[in-house]
């Protein structure tokens, strides 16, 4: 474990030391154990060798019993330093004459199981015996005893010289593989060194450097590659960073940008707002100043012409007429001018009334006689049969119908015009077509783009030939919108145009939609429930006048008017709108105020709607039984039913009090009158006009 | 023969109207600014006034409410005569109690009938 966990320096000095080491000392020890055995061998010989000749020598002195002379010739072995021993015995094993290098005792009777003749070694010494012989007889045996000093001394010597050897021949390893290691260590330390630092740093940018080919140089290669990998991705996040960077930065320039690109259309468009209304106003004030010179105009020569008729100078009086017409036709454009700034200050209101269709389009057709005439044209009217009676501004109608019938007459040369009225019923509405045909020079698709555009004749040498100022048609589109009608045109250029326009029958008050007139050429009406829920209080009786005067009544104390001038109207518009309260009238044609309060009581939807009874007729107990919330008998309080409908409203934005009616005339958007109407002469109109129910 | 007071501060318009109305057969006096006009309806009780409404002094407006508020001026029709055609011009008409309601240039032959009706009205 210790030398796993050593450096990889020490690790292949170690190893290059111990294989080294190990494998002299192997070597050395081979060689020493093959010495020492082969020079023991050699030892053995060479004391047999002694055996014999001693044993050759002192046979004489055998024979002859001489032992000072055996002794002699043993004795002779003082020069062989290792033989310790020696001795001679007998045939009868007895000893004989004996050597002694170190007074040693030797056997005095050769044992018995020394007797066989050979050597052996025993307890470290080599012991040889030998017969002695004579003749080939045998007359005892020699016994010699080495302490093998030569061999030992041999032995330990080699030892040292070994352990010398090894040391030294280490020592030099060491030193050796110490240095060649590098060629191994130096490249990897050098590779660990370049991955502390790029980690350390985070610095991709250094590279390890190659120094040889080997396995080594091929993973410093791997390394520096894996690098500037690294390096890449990394400079491309980086890359990727900075853009991320910028484009927020772009974004929120952008952002910025578009704030106050918004906040300068903001303040553009309220501009643009402030002109249009100073427009407006100026238009008024402009109409105003020219009016009243026309006036006098118009006056004079209309009275000139009388005076001249009465007192027989008719000479004149074409001319009179000429001014006349020029003033009458100065006068409309005035008219239209003013129409047209009206409605772009939102000040053109509608006067909703009942009438009868047929009579409408008859007179028009008289009215626009004379202009059919001029031009050699004849018109044709086609007017459905049982039509109901249109609520509407009767006017405004009046203004449409004239304005199609007059471009029809002046665009068509001997040709024929003509009205369709008729009646049709589709998104749950009744709605009344007007169509106006001709038969003159028609429309190009091109000139259909801007037809209903103020100041927009289909063409300038148009307005030479045929006069008019472009308004009448912007006019008439605007028109159709307030009543939450459409417009459409169909023509061929050279044969003709048919120009078809769509009112409901039923055209609703103001505020019901305040959505202003968009362009376009085709509007269709929609009602906005969100705006008139929870403050909507529905008026159902059949006189306009109640209705007109409730509504305005209403309005002012800050409520959302719906009228209906029948039953069946009531109970659908109720359905349609949820109002917050109904007033119902009793007395009305076809479906009676009682009807119509079953059948609001019947209905889950509406059953929670509170009823006000405003009638003429007294019973109310009736009224109550049938789940009426209130009766109010005409003429009405008008201070109680202001204080009966608020009751119901969920909280009051204005402290109005129903104690004291607001005077009627300061909101021009919410209410107004007939100019025909004749009054009474009374003051309060108003309340004159409830009472006659 | 009825009697017509015309306020009309415009010289030509004032004189233009009171011959035609001259011709007509009704009897005119005139007044040029709104207080003359007040002193003469209240001093000669005129069967109908036709009031311009922007006068000098007094406008037509203030007139007419201090006519209508007048006990003894109170039942004389007032045709307010304006070139304001505007919707505003004709609520405040009826707000200041006007009868009815024109606008300039005079139509001549429906203001007669204006008249004629409020006369005929007054009469019954």
């Amino acid at each position: 474990m210790i030398l796993q966990n050593l450096s990889i320096k020490r690790k292949l000095t170690l190893i290059t030391m111990l294989t080294s080491s190990a494998a002299l000392i192997l070597s050395a020890l081979s060689f020493l154990v093959y010495d020492l055995v082969s020079f023991r061998h050699l030892l053995i010989q060479d004391l047999m060798t002694q055996a014999e000749i001693i044993g050759y020598n002192s046979a004489g002195a055998m024979e002859f019993k001489d032992v000072p002379a055996a002794t002699a010739t043993l004795s002779a072995l003082t020069a062989k330093e290792d033989v310790v021993t020696a001795g001679l015995y007998g045939r009868d094993n007895k000893m004989f004459a004996y050597y002694s290098r170190y007074s040693n005792l030797i056997p005095s009777v050769l044992p018995a199981h020394l007797q066989d003749k050979g050597y052996r070694v025993e307890g470290g010494y080599l012991q040889v015996f030998h017969d002695v012989t004579l003749n080939g007889e045998r007359l005892g045996t020699l016994f010699l005893q080495s302490d093998m000093r030569q061999w030992s001394l041999r032995a330990k010597r080699y030892a040292g010289i070994l352990c010398i050897f090894v040391l030294i021949s280490s020592l030099f390893a060491l030193l050796v593989s110490s240095r060649l290691q590098r060629l191994i260590s130096r490249p990897i330390l050098h590779l660990e060194d370049t991955m502390r630092m790029v980690s350390a740093n985070r610095n991709y940018e250094v590279r390890a450097t190659k120094s040889y080919g080997d396995e080594i140089g091929r993973l410093i290669d791997g390394f520096n590659t894996m690098l500037s990998e690294i390096q890449q991705r990394d400079s491309a996040l980086r890359g990727a960073n900075e853009e991320l960077k910028s484009r927020t930065g772009e974004l929120e320039k952008e952002i910025l940008y578009r704030k106050q690109t918004q906040e300068e259309l903001l303040k553009a468009k309220h501009a643009a707002e402030e002109a249009s209304r100073a427009k407006s106003t100026f238009l008024a004030n402009m109409s105003h100043e020219l009016r009243t010179p026309l006036n006098a105009i118009i006056g004079y020569s209309e009275m000139l012409e009388e005076e001249m008729r009465e007192s027989g100078k008719s000479d004149s009086v074409q001319d009179l007429r000429k001014v006349q017409s020029a003033g009458k036709h100065l006068l409309s454009l005035i008219n239209d001018v003013l129409d047209l700034s009206k409605i772009e200050a939102g000040k053109m209101g509608l006067h909703l009334e009942n009438f009868d269709i047929a009579p409408l389009i008859d007179e028009m057709t008289t009215t626009l006689q004379p202009a059919a005439a001029k031009n050699g044209n004849t018109i044709h009217t086609q007017v459905a049969k049982g039509l109901d009676a249109m609520h509407a501004d009767v006017t405004k109608v009046r203004q449409i119908l004239f304005n199609l019938l007059s471009n029809a007459c002046k665009f068509t040369d001997h040709g024929t015009i003509s009205v369709d009225v008729d009646q049709s019923e589709f998104e749950g509405r009744n709605w009344i077509r007007f169509r106006v045909s001709d038969t003159g020079i028609g429309i190009t698709d091109k000139q259909k783009e801007n037809l209903f555009h103020e100041f927009s004749q289909a063409d300038a040498s148009i307005a030479r030939k045929y006069g008019g100022t472009g308004l009448g048609l912007a006019i008439t589109y605007r028109f159709v919108q307030l009543m939450k009608g459409r417009i459409s045109v169909e023509s061929e250029p050279g044969k003709g145009a048919t120009f078809t326009v769509h009112l409901p029958a039923q055209v609703l008050a103001e505020g019901f939609e305040s959505a202003r007139p968009t362009a376009g050429n085709d509007v269709t009406p929609s009602l906005e429930k969100s705006k008139i829920q929870n403050d909507t209080i529905l008026v159902i009786d059949d006189d306009a006048a109640v209705r007109e005067l409730m509504s305005r009544f209403l309005s002012k104390l800050g409520f959302h008017v719906v009228a209906a001038a029948n039953g069946e109207e009531g109970v659908r518009l109720a359905r349609q709108v949820r109002p917050l309260v109904i007033t119902l009238d009793v007395v009305m044609p076809g479906c009676d105020g009682w009807t119509v309060l079953k059948k609001l009581k019947s209905d889950s939807a509406l059953a929670q709607i509170p009823v006000i009874m405003v009638t003429v007729v007294d019973n109310e107990a009736m009224g109550l039984d049938l789940g009426a919330a209130n009766y109010l008998i005409k003429p009405v309080d008008r201070d109680r039913l202001a204080v009966l409908i608020e009751k119901h409203r969920p909280t009051r934005p204005a402290s109005i009090t129903g104690a004291s009616a607001p005077s009627l005339g300061s909101n021009p958007q919410q209410h107004r009158r007939e100019p025909e109407r004749r009054g009474s002469g009374k003051v309060d109109h108003a309340k004159d006009l409830i009472s006659r129910r | 023969m009825p009697k017509i007071l015309l306020v009309e501060d415009n010289e030509m318009n004032r004189d233009m109207l009171s011959r035609r109305l001259k011709r007509k057969g009704y009897s005119v006096i005139s007044a040029h600014d709104g207080e003359q006009g007040h002193q003469l309806a209240c001093s000669e009780m005129p069967d109908l006034i036709l009031m311009d409404i922007s006068l000098p002094l007094m406008n037509g407006w203030d007139v007419t409410r201090l006519l209508k508020s007048n006990p003894a001026t109170q039942h004389i029709p007032i045709i307010a005569l304006t070139a304001h055609a505007l919707v505003t011009d004709r609520d405040k008409a009826f707000e200041a109690g006007c009868d009815d309601y024109d606008t300039k240039p005079v139509e001549f032959v429906r203001l007669n009938e204006k008249i004629d009706n409020l006369l005929t009205v007054k009469k019954s």
